[in-house]
This record gives structure tokens, sequence and C-alpha cells, in this order.
């Protein structure tokens, strides 16, 4: 494991080095309204509003009392927990996943349970103190401060403290008087100093909000060319390089060749095209089985004899990477009957060829399982693959623990993603030309 | 009568693995006959073994791990049937360079532990045919005795995969390959597949019919006084059918 660390290829997933923008501005100003015409204009699947409501601190009795008697100070920034924000934020730079926790308002606690950012590739951080901390201002992108009328702010809150958050209007009126309205003056306006931008009017602001957007959209098209470039980049120093002896190619036995031949003749009838590939994947299956860990194991026949075997260490799951992979579910299957099965949608984007992750549900505790097998029947240029695999090691899946099974792929492929990770085993039962288009799942499918 | 080899033991697992860091189990024992292939000892057919063999094994996983482990011993005995060369087009314009497979086929369980491999014969070749014969042991002469036979028809023109999985003695595997002899199939067209075999029985099989082939999962260490294989498993159809 430490000796491949030196040859590692280095991969950077579209999501790391996520651009995160923050608006901050007075309670009531509109900056959520303003986060969600950036995202429903961007119109992405990878752009994500952080709340810095998620981040209040957990009151102990003395201030849980004053909170429900409206005398806690929410509007200072001594009620935001800035070093966990920041931790979460510096997680999420780096391409990692977040644990964000929830704030109930109801109980003034962070509740047990967290929501999980994984791989935006824009964030939004929303709060009226997104531009106070220095360390966050050091991992914003661009830095935006919404400002309204003072009266204005005011009906705002009220409308929403009441409608969403359970509180009654007198008790928002102290609360604005007492705590919104000096720490305004105090804490929030200064950083209007700071900003990029100031949007007046929030969602009204047509040309602000235009702007905005170019801005994202030209920084998004600047990552996504820098992701193919470095793809292109790792396939130049491997075209010629000899296979990994992590790389299983299937003993290209007669009956090997001959169900490829009926799954790759065009002529083949879909009935009989599905019963091979079944029949290829169980037994792709189950020679990635071979490479999970086993142990020894010392059995009693019913003879009475002692025999010395072995028993997988611990639990193998799966991990689909749609659409192609779910050809292979039949053949999983047959070997695994009950295996958790994650699944992730990456598709390539039809203009510019670059694989995007659209989709991810993966098995809770993954991360201790033994084995991930990661299906996916086709591997051309390894762009997916990568993606796939980079996906597993963020969510603390040790690379030496994943088998990635497929169909066929071609040499840059396979060099492409046994350079970046170098401890993961590839099962396959042919290699072909590089950069062929994927017509397994067609076929397969029958769409 | 009760004999037994030698128990080799190995380390198993993939080739990029140091040695130390693979486990060690007992593996098949080695027999020099050229027409018997075993299938290679990797470590989750071992995994598979030990748990069709671990007598705490209940009836549900005994199934299901069993036909793991005949779907492989089916698709290496296909290995041995002839091929032609045959060049297809495929879906993306590119020539494949393939084979097609020749021949016909059909299965012939000896019963009743034979018709337990009929399954992972089917999921690997649909519509086969499958033929049955009954051989008991005769209680007088505690020899093999044919009661019943159904084959195909034209079995003569057919490549036969014989189904038994536990071959101890080869008494039943012999007296099967006599009968399928005696309607007309040639003996280099008989493969015989099976689960468990011993060295005994191995030893008579082959070389009575060194031109017909058999596939095994693993060659055990010997017989015991009842003709039992040892370490083995106990017997195949009642833990399939009944236990």
């Amino acid at each position: 494991m430490d000796d491949s660390r030196h040859t590692r290829a280095p991969y950077s997933p579209p999501w790391a080095d996520v651009c995160i923008i923050g608006i901050a501005g007075s309670s009531g100003s509109g900056k959520s309204t303003l986060s969600q015409a950036i995202v429903s204009k961007l119109n992405l699947p990878w752009v994500v509003i952080l709340s810095m409501d998620s981040f209040y601190k957990t009151l102990d009795e003395e201030g849980s009392r004053k909170a429900f008697s409206n005398e806690y100070d929410f509007d200072s920034p001594d009620a935001v927990d800035f070093d966990v924000l920041v931790e979460r934020l510096r997680d999420l730079k780096a391409g990692k996943r977040a644990e964000i926790p929830i704030y109930s308002f109801a109980k003034h606690a962070r509740q047990k349970e967290t929501t999980s950012i994984y791989s935006p590739h824009v964030l939004i951080l929303e709060g009226i103190f997104a531009l106070y901390d220095q360390r966050v201002l050091r991992l914003l992108d661009m830095k935006i401060f919404c400002e309204a009328d003072a009266d204005t702010c005011l009906s705002r809150r009220i409308l929403r403290d009441v409608s969403e958050r359970g509180r009654d209007i007198e008790g928002c009126i102290k609360q604005w008087f007492a705590f919104v309205k000096p720490n305004f003056e105090r804490f929030v306006e200064p950083q209007r100093k700071v900003a990029d931008v100031i949007v007046p009017r929030g969602v009204e602001n047509r040309v602000a909000i235009i702007m905005v957007i170019q801005y994202i959209e030209r920084k998004l098209v600047e990552k996504s060319k820098d992701h193919r470039a470095a793809l292109k980049k790792l396939g130049q120093s491997s075209e010629d390089d000899p296979l990994s002896n992590k790389v299983v190619l299937l003993e290209q036995t007669p009956q090997i060749r001959g169900m490829n031949t009926i799954i790759q003749d065009i002529d083949t009838s879909s009935e009989d095209f599905i019963f091979y590939f079944d029949r290829l994947a169980t037994l792709l299956v189950e020679h990635a089985m071979n490479n999970v860990y086993f142990k020894e194991k010392t059995v009693e026949t019913p003879q009475g004899r002692k025999y010395r075997g072995l028993v997988s260490i611990g639990e193998t799951s799966a991990v689909v990477i749609l659409r192609g992979g779910s050809a292979f579910e039949t053949g999983l299957k047959r070997v695994l009957p009950d295996c958790q099965t994650g699944r992730l949608l990456i598709q390539s984007n039809i203009r510019t060829g670059e694989p995007e992750l659209h989709y991810l549900k993966l098995p809770a505790n993954i991360q201790t399982h033994d084995g991930v097998l990661l299906l996916d029947p086709q591997m051309s240029s390894g762009g997916a693959a990568l993606m796939a695999v980079q996906v597993l090691v963020d969510h603390g899946v040790p690379q030496e623990k994943i088998v990635f099974v497929t169909y066929f792929a071609g040499r840059i492929g396979l060099n492409r993603l046994t350079k970046v990770f170098p401890g993961v085993k590839v099962v396959l039962s042919t290699i072909v030309a590089d950069f062929e288009e994927r017509w397994i799942e067609k076929r397969y499918f029958r769409c | 009568m009760a004999s037994t080899t030698k128990e080799p033991s190995s380390r198993v697992g993939p080739d990029y693995r140091p040695e130390k860091q693979k486990p060690t189990a007992t593996v098949s024992t080695e027999v020099p006959f050229d027409n018997v292939h075993t299938l290679p000892q990797t470590p989750q057919l071992i995994a598979l073994l030990t748990m069709i063999r671990d007598k705490n094994t209940e009836r549900a996983d005994f199934i299901f791990y069993s036909n793991r482990i005949i779907r492989l011993l089916v698709e290496e005995g296909l290995n041995h049937l002839p091929v032609v060369e045959h060049t297809i087009t495929t879906p993306v314009g590119r020539d494949y360079a393939g084979v097609m497979f020749q021949g016909k086929i059909c299965g012939v369980s000896i019963m009743r532990a034979g018709e337990a491999m009929e399954q992972g014969l089917r999921d690997c070749c649909r519509s086969v045919r499958i033929g049955k014969i009954l051989i008991q042991r005769d209680e007088e002469t505690c020899l093999p005795k044919l009661f019943y036979d159904k084959l195909p028809e034209d079995i003569a023109d057919r490549w036969v995969l014989l189904l038994d999985p536990m071959f101890a003695t080869g008494g039943s595997a012999i007296m099967a390959v006599d009968v399928l002899k005696s309607r007309g199939v040639p003996e280099n067209r008989i493969l015989f597949l099976n689960l468990i075999a011993s060295p005994q029985g191995i030893e008579n099989f082959a070389k009575k019919f060194p031109k017909s082939r058999v596939v095994t999962a693993f060659v055990d260490q010997g017989l015991d006084e009842k003709n039992y294989i040892v370490p083995g498993l106990g017997d195949f159809g009642d833990r399939f059918y009944t236990i």
C-alpha cells in the first residue's frame, strides 16, 4: 500500500475546489430568496444552499430558557459556531463529504441527525454573518451583501418567524428592537466593506442576479475544462504502459470467447443477448469475489472429519454505476442474493464528454465493508470509473477494498484507473480498443 | 479398505497479493491423469466448499452454495466442447474474431443426487435435454445395479454431461458410462461433472475410460471404511433434499 502511493497519479474530481458564494445581509433582506433565485437560474444539479442557521450553537439551560422567552440574542456572532462551519467548508473545498448539523428552532438544540453535503460544484453560504469570520472569507470565491429597507426587513421577519418558526408577533417585535436592530448596526452592516457585490432590492434586482450567474457559469466552464484536461493528461502517460497486476482478465477459454462472440454479435437476438450477458456477468462477479479478503476456518464435516478451509472476513457490498451497471445486477444476485447495493448515476455531458455525477445513494456504513464491488459493464476513457472510485474513497472506503467489475475496457482507461488508484482491483472479460462508444446498456435494456 | 492420502495445503489468493497475506487452506489433491480437470483452487471456491462441508450449514445455504459451485463446474465442463472460428460484427461496427459452439449437448443425471445439479446446468444451457439414470447398490451383492434409465433418443449424436456430485468409488459413474456407451455415445464425448471426488474413484474411472473427461471441484483425501469420501460433506442427496 505504501510503495504504491509514490506512483499515484493525481486526479481531482470536479467537485474538489468547490466554488463558494457567501451571501450576507440583515435578517429579512432577501438572502434566502436571492440564493434560491440563483439556484433556479443556474438550473444545475450540483448547486447547494448552505444556511448558517444550521450552525447555531446548542444552547445550555440558561440560554435555552432565554431563547424560549425571546431574550436570547440569535443575531450576535456569538450564537454561531464558526469553528464547525469553517471545518465543514474546508472539507467541502477539499472535495470531501461533510455532515451538516440540523438545528431545531423548536428545541434550540442540534438534532442527532445530520444531513450530508457531497460533491456540489457551487455552494451558496447564506446567513447574516456569512462574511463575518476571516477564515470563512478566505474560502469564499464571491462575497455578496444583500440590502433592503429596514421596514421591509422587519415585516418579512415577522411573517417568517410566525409561520415557519412557531413564534408569536409580540416576541418577534421584542427581539427586533432588543437584538436585531442593534446587532445589525454593530456586526452586520460592517460586512458591506468586505463584499464584492452589494445587491439592493434582493430578487427584484435582475441585473445583479444575472451578473452573479454569469460569474458562476464562467467559473464552472473553467473547472470543466480543467477536469477534462486533467483526464486527458492522465491518458497521455498511460497509453503504452503495461497493465497493472491488479487488472485481472478472465482466462480466454473457448466458452468465454463463445459467449463474447454471441454478446458482441449485432445479429444476436435480445433474448440471447440478455441470457449470455447474465451468464457472463455471473462469472465476472464470481471472479471478483476472489479479490476480497478471506481468513482460515476449520469446519467439521458430517463424517466427523476436519476440513481446513476459508471464510470471507466481512461483508461484501456492491455499487452500481447507472445506467449500465444495473445490467450486472442479475449476475450479482446469483452470487450474492442479499448483497447491499448502492447506486450512483454518472452521465457524460453530451457537449463536452465530461462525466458528471447526478445521483448518489450508498449503503450506510459502506466504509466498514470488507469488499465493495463497483459495477459498470463498459469502461472506455475511465472518466466515470475514476469518478465513482473517488466517490467511494470520499465516503471512507479504502481503495484496497474496491473491486471494479466490467465487461470490457480499453487499455488507456485501465491504466488511468490503476495509476490514480493503485490499490483498486479490476476484473474484466475482454480488453478492447480505446474509446469505444457505450452500447452494452442499450442492448441490455433495449432502449 | 479405508485409505487416505496426505492432505495438501497451500496459500490461496490472487497473484498480486504477497504470499504472507494469503491464508492457508487444504487444497485439492493432485492426481496424475490428463483427462481429469480440477477447478482452479481460488479462495472463493475454497470458501464455498468450506460452507457446504460444514455439518452446521443448513439446507437452504447448502443448496445455494452448492449451486454456485455446480455452475462453475458446468462452465468449466463446457470449455471441453469443440468450437470453430467465427468472426462477427459488433453493434459499433467493429469486427470480433470469436468462436461458435459446435455440436449438440445433453445432460444425464445419476439419480437422486445428480438431479441436484440440473438447475446449475440449466442456468448455463437453456432448454437443455436431460436424461436420467437410477443406479442403486444391490443389497445382496453390494454392487451397483441399474434400475431405470430414460435418455434422449438421439443421445448417440450428442455430447453428454454426466452429473453426480459425489465421486466416491466410482462404481455408479462407471456403470453409467457403460450404459451411455451401450446407447452409442462415444467415450470421448462423455464429460463427468462432480463436486468432490476421491483419488480411488478417479483412478478407477480414468483408467477404465481414458478418453472420457472428469471435471471436479476438489479431489479429497480418500474414503472411509463405509466408502464415504473424507473429509467429504456427508450424503449430498440427503443434505440437498431432505435434512
